[in-house]
């Protein structure tokens, strides 16, 4: 609320996040184990006085080179340009509370041009020691650009101690920074093998070229295993709600965790194979897939590092909207858009309330959700809401489901935004139905379920389901999907929605679900007149001509509102009113 | 809408401002040294094309091989000022930069691009014979691009007036080309830079390539001239932008402001000083004198931002935490990292000097 939006609304700015970084740790991580391989395997070709591993070293580094310095430094840069356009408040906080650390990082940065420039150029012109010492200075600076980058990354995961005390090195020496030291690390020389197999099938000498993938696939392999405890050390020390979205809770974090999971199996089972058991196997097409699964690994643990701390950006200090938690009670009493720079509604007003909803939705959705794209559409998420259940959802999003920030402001924005995201998006009613009484199953399911499934998605799958196993079902949803959270709600409200649900795929059922039309009429018309008042006007009117002036009453007489009673309750209030008007069918 | 209105608040800084005003002010000169060796060098590369001869064809080839390096250091060195320019200023520069976020962007895929034509350009030099001098003048072209990219957010970034446009157009296609200060100010910093650039030439030539003594001669020549002839245009050009700024900017620079019209002399004398020294090929002192003003030209720069914002900003009022063992940290981490780089490079002469 303190920056504008870039506002590109199929492309999500989450989506492009991920991109450049998902490329960047590939080739970031390269950039610090490679240093390691290069300098170990120059050592090994001088202990060796093998001519051909120097030439594999040489080559090598002109690949490492070529694709570290500027594929890696550029796209580095890209992260930061991103990132502070995407989420402008919460790189201020990162680049002002670290800021020496960057620069600091920047120093390094400078030492590796530098040092790798010289290690490649000098090759077999300068004497060995001082060439091998050159190569250390490159590792060592780009590892601790690693540990660096690793501090501040990990900050925003776990802030730790920084949260009460503001210092520097409570923040970036926070709960995750060893841990995943340790993982990156690992990682690290994981890529330097895999890249090292790239270059070494491209060897012509085929003794050289078996013993070359043999090595690197070594390094790989070992590397490997060793990442898997400083995985599960970084898992066990993440606080009890990340650990919680890690284990299931978010369906983004399980999708990332199920493809990270399988892409490293993958990777195993194909590195084993490819060294051990068959010479044949160590084809390129082959090692491009070991690369692919590498980049699978890796890319879901940066996915599921990034969504574990949601709903924050910083966990606990900033949510992924750019509001600070500790601004949230004052803004909701004195509402966002007055305390927001870049709307044009500083209020919501009668005639302005889907424009200030849309700022709303702009301000606080826009982050995560994009309009019609392919990232957490919020098109597909609100299709099957209505705006009282929208309103109700909205209410308790965070509550309901921990991974979504807080509505931040007042009731009346609240409703603003929901209108938006109904009528401004779906063209749907404003009708207040979370009053009208309507279907009471339907209206629980669209307040508590529809955000992440419509009816239409359950109703095939519940086809063969009995109401009893339905009901039954919806008393330990998370054991369906660890993803769901649990329907914590009264027997009662239960019961409605296995009703609902077990009506989808039975008509009949509901047909025959007893209908008071004499309730409905009083819950939904009374306040404005009672039966007498209507009688006359009734007068003459056939059964049919009451059901369809039901649909629009708002076309008999706009200040009416719409009835969003489902077509059952329509019904039974249509044959009441018959019946009460003297009419016959 | 009022721009006050639109400003976002600026962060806590964690060292007083004055120090990030002097890594700012020591850091952002280097990166304008090797932007300007980068873009004279890629040029002097393309117009050595356009000469018949073996000499030429060498320069070309030499100048060739220090490109890379240039756009490494050049990317390295802008990485320092402008970390300090988003401490700084940081509310206002992502404001601008989502403005104008899809240009912003696309400025990673065009230097990649320029970087790896660059290293095209050197790798395969022999193998792509004259046609490469297409390869180098497209190098030129994408990063004279960039440089019109950055001026636009610079310029964008202290003028809230323009910040309006966002309601009527959010996603990232503005630019601040209504800006009367954005093309003369664009042409200044690219002029200026390929005239610099020229004289980075001179000196490699006179010194790096000094074995090859027709590359050499031929090297100063190309390099001295277009240093002199830019810099004679930047008269002109230094002057349209001048007369572009606002009244009360240009009032500073005029006599209004004692330390502004202290530069903008000490700046033409020195301009007068090196076009003298400039026509009459001595590298040496030309170097020293173009040393002092670039910076001299960097502290102006300084000096018009100050008052484009004075009715909005004013940085000495953002609150300070300080914290100073982070700024230790990267002092001894600073003198360590350039004590290592010394050292590889004396590695790197005594190897040169050997062979």
């Amino acid at each position: 609320m303190n920056y504008p939006v870039w506002y590109v609304p199929t492309f999500g700015g989450g989506l492009l996040i991920a991109l450049v970084a998902i490329v960047h740790v590939f080739v970031s991580h390269f950039a610090v184990g490679g240093g390691l391989y290069l300098v170990l395997t120059e050592r090994k070709a001088l202990r060796e006085q093998s001519d051909q591993i120097m030439a594999f070293v040489r080559k090598h580094t002109k690949f490492f080179m070529l694709l570290t310095m500027v594929f890696g430094g550029l796209t580095g840069v890209a992260i930061w340009f991103v990132i502070s356009l995407i989420h402008p408040a919460a790189t201020s906080l990162l680049i002002h509370t670290f800021v020496f650390g960057w620069a600091t990082e920047w120093v390094f940065f400078l030492v590796e041009i530098v040092a790798l420039f010289v290690y490649f150029y000098t090759f077999g012109r300068m004497d060995d020691r001082t060439h091998l010492t050159i190569g250390w200075i490159y590792f060592g600076a780009a590892w601790l650009s690693l540990f660096l980058i690793n501090g501040i990354i990990d900050f925003m995961l776990t802030p730790g101690a920084w949260v009460a005390t503001n210092d520097f090195w409570s923040g970036f020496f926070n709960p995750t920074f060893w841990p995943s030291l340790f993982f990156r690390s690992f990682m690290s020389f994981m890529l330097a093998g895999c890249y090292g197999f790239l270059t070494a099938t491209l060897l012509e000498d085929e003794t050289t070229r078996h013993r070359m993938i043999r090595y690197s696939g070594r390094w790989a392999l070992v590397s490997l295993v060793l990442s898997l405890p400083a995985g599960w050390w970084y898992l066990s020390v993440l606080p009890d709600k990340a650990r919680g979205l890690v284990g299931g809770v978010s369906p983004t974090i399980t999708r990332a965790a199920i493809v990270g999971a399988y892409s490293f199996a993958l990777l195993s089972g194909m590195l084993i194979c490819l060294i051990l058991l068959n010479q044949k196997a160590r084809t390129r097409g082959l090692i491009v897939c070991v690369m692919l699964a590498a980049m699978g690994y890796l890319g879901a643990f940066e996915w599921t590092r990034e969504a574990a701390r949601r709903p924050y950006i910083v966990n606990g200090v900033m949510y992924s909207n750019g509001i600070l938690q500790k601004d949230l009670e004052r803004i909701n009493r004195e509402g966002f858009l007055k305390n927001a720079k870049w709307v044009q509604h500083k209020e919501v007003t009668e005639t302005n309330q889907l424009e200030a909803g849309r700022e709303l939705f702009l301000h606080q959705c826009f982050a995560c959700h994009t309009v019609g794209g392919m990232n957490n559409d919020i098109l597909m998420r609100t299709k099957n809401m209505s705006y009282g259940a929208m309103r109700k959802y909205l209410s308790t999003i965070h509550e309901k489901r921990y991974f979504m920030p807080p509505f931040v402001g007042t009731e009346v924005e609240l409703k603003a935004l929901a209108a938006y995201l109904t009528a401004g998006l779906h063209k749907k009613p404003l009708a207040d139905d979370s009053a009208a009484g309507g279907e009471r199953g339907k209206q629980l399911f669209e307040e508590n379920c529809a955000a992440c499934h419509g009816a239409d998605v359950l109703k095939p799958l519940l086809a063969s389901w009995p109401r009893e196993q339905v009901r039954a079902a919806l008393d330990k949803l998370p054991a369906l999907n660890p993803a769901m959270p649990d329907y914590a709600a009264p027997k009662a409200d239960k019961d409605a929605v296995a009703g609902y649900l077990f009506s989808l795929n039975h008509p009949v059922a509901a047909q025959t679900a007893k209908v008071d039309g004499a309730k409905l009429f009083e819950e939904n018309c009374t306040a404005c007149h009672g039966f007498d008042q209507i009688k006359p006007k009734l007068r003459g009117w056939s059964r049919d001509k009451i059901r369809t002036a039901l649909e629009k009453l708002s076309a008999l007489n706009p200040a009416m509102p719409d009835y969003g009673g489902s077509a059952v309750e329509k019904d039974g209030l249509a044959d009441y009113m018959l019946q009460q008007a003297g009419g016959v069918k | 809408m009022n721009p006050q209105n639109l400003i976002p608040v600026a962060d806590t800084l964690t060292a007083p401002n004055g120090w990030f005003q002097f890594f700012l002010m020591l850091t952002f000169p280097l990166h304008l040294f090797a932007m300007n060796a980068m873009l004279g060098t890629g040029l002097v590369a393309f117009v050595a094309h356009l000469y018949p001869g073996r000499a030429y064809r060498e320069l070309s080839h030499e100048l060739a091989k220090a490109l890379p390096f240039l756009i490494a250091f050049t990317v390295n060195l802008g990485v320092a000022p402008l970390l300090f320019v988003n401490v700084l200023y940081g509310h206002l520069l992502y404001t601008s930069t989502i403005l104008m976020g899809l240009f912003w962007l696309a400025v990673i895929p065009v230097v990649i691009v320029a970087y790896y034509l660059a290293y095209i350009y050197d790798f395969r030099f022999k193998q792509l014979g004259n046609p490469a001098m297409f390869v180098v003048f497209a190098v030129v072209l994408l990063l004279l691009l960039v440089g019109f990219v950055f001026t636009n957010n610079m310029t964008m970034m202290i003028s809230p007036t323009s910040w309006g446009r966002w309601f009527a157009t959010p996603n990232g296609t503005l630019l601040n080309l209504a800006d009367p200060t954005v093309l003369s100010r664009y042409l200044h910093m690219m002029a200026g830079a390929l005239a610099v650039g020229g004289l980075f030439v001179a000196i490699y030539a006179s010194t790096v390539l000094k074995s090859d003594p027709d590359v050499s001669e031929i090297g100063q020549k190309l390099g001295m001239r277009l240093f002199a002839w830019l810099t004679l245009v930047q008269l002109a050009v230094g002057t349209w932008f001048l007369l572009s700024l606002p009244q009360h900017t240009l009032h500073r620079f005029m006599g209004g402001g004692g330390v502004a019209t202290g530069l903008l002399v000490t700046g033409v004398l020195l301009t007068v000083a090196v076009l003298v020294t400039g026509f009459r090929r001595q590298v040496l002192p030309t170097v020293w004198l173009s040393m002092a003003l670039v910076y001299v030209m960097a502290f102006m720069r300084d000096v018009v931002r100050g008052n484009f914002l004075a009715p909005y900003f004013n940085p000495t009022t953002v609150p300070v935490q300080a914290q100073w063992s982070p700024l230790v940290l990267f002092l001894v981490s600073l003198v360590a990292g350039l004590v290592l780089v010394v050292w590889m490079l004396t590695r790197l002469t005594n190897l040169k000097s050997r062979a």
